[in-house]
């Protein structure tokens, strides 16, 4: 018997397919949306025919419908994480950042405390092997600076970084398996 | 066929089963789970069959189409590619084979069961 779906079952069903595209991100970006497409329009289809409740109960878990699309698509065993790589690469230079002005303020506040009138230039070395150093120039106190650039051990150690987080290496390794299979395929 | 199935070994058949659905014509994904409810694997869950088609795709042996539904979104509809034909017919004379084996292992007699002899 065909059930009439109401905006409170859109909303359920939406609710699925929206947890299920969060739990895809390490998908390309075509194949994720083309899969929440699918979903939806099954979903939607299936809740016609036996209503939304049941229509949900019978695709599972958001979690698990995720775990078993990853699985169809990357294959079983370990897998890479965009979501970690995007983590930790974007997160990193805000870290360093936040972290090299800060020390570089301390250093400052230190010269000033020193001499509320300093002038001159004042050198400072900044994390040894992570940053270049900071020059301030000082005239009554107030003061430029110039300098602190990363080195390029933390530009390295951002890609080491991000890449170890996402493993990122499995992604070239189950592109190839993928090609593979499809080659064995054909 | 209404009783329930031994969930690993559907889990071993289902793109055999995908396969020749598809074979006998294409379907979009609510679709060929009600051919298969209507098979008699009433408890096969949709949550198990979209990714199965998934993994048929990036195989290789479906390919598909949208094409625009009266009744809401565009189906996404599934049909063998010639590799696709070439699997179903290898897993088809292997499930021929194994079930021939387990059969015949399967006839043989018994000796009476321990709690008919006393």
């Amino acid at each position: 018997m065909p059930h009439a779906i109401g905006w409170w079952d859109r909303l359920r069903i939406e609710r699925l397919v929206w947890l299920l595209d969060q739990q895809l991100y390490d998908l390309p970006r075509q194949s994720r949306l083309a899969t929440r497409r699918e979903v939806r329009a099954n979903l939607l289809e299936a809740a016609g025919d036996v209503g939304a409740t049941e229509a949900l109960r019978r695709v599972g878990g958001s979690r698990q419908l995720a775990h078993r699309y990853l699985v169809a698509e990357l294959g079983e065993g370990p897998r890479h994480s965009l979501i970690a790589a995007a983590y930790v690469g974007g997160l990193t230079p805000l870290a360093l950042n936040f972290l090299f002005d800060a020390t570089a303020a301390a250093y400052h506040r230190g010269v000033v405390a020193a001499d509320p009138h300093a002038t001159g230039t004042f050198t400072w070395q900044g994390i040894s092997h992570l940053q270049d150093p900071t020059t301030f120039s000082f005239v009554d106190g107030q003061a430029s600076q110039l300098g602190g650039a990363w080195t390029p051990l933390t530009y390295l150690l951002w890609i080491v970084g991000t890449i170890a987080a996402g493993r990122l290496w499995r992604l070239a390794r189950s592109r190839a398996g993928r090609r593979d299979a499809v080659a064995h395929a054909g | 066929m209404t009783a329930s199935h031994d969930p690993q070994l559907l889990k071993g058949v289902l793109s055999l089963l995908l396969l020749h659905l598809l074979a006998e014509r294409e379907s979009y994904g609510y679709e060929v789970v009600q051919r298969l409810q209507e098979a008699g694997f009433t408890d096969v869950l949709e949550g198990s069959v979209y990714p199965a088609l998934t993994r048929l795709e990036r195989d290789g042996r479906v390919t598909t189409r949208l094409v625009p539904s009266p009744s809401g979104p565009a189906r996404k509809y599934y049909r063998l590619t010639p590799a696709g034909w070439q699997a179903l017919r290898a897993g088809s004379a292997t499930w021929t084979r194994h079930t021939a084996t387990v059969n015949a292992v399967l006839a043989r007699p018994l000796p009476a069961a321990p709690d008919e002899e006393n």
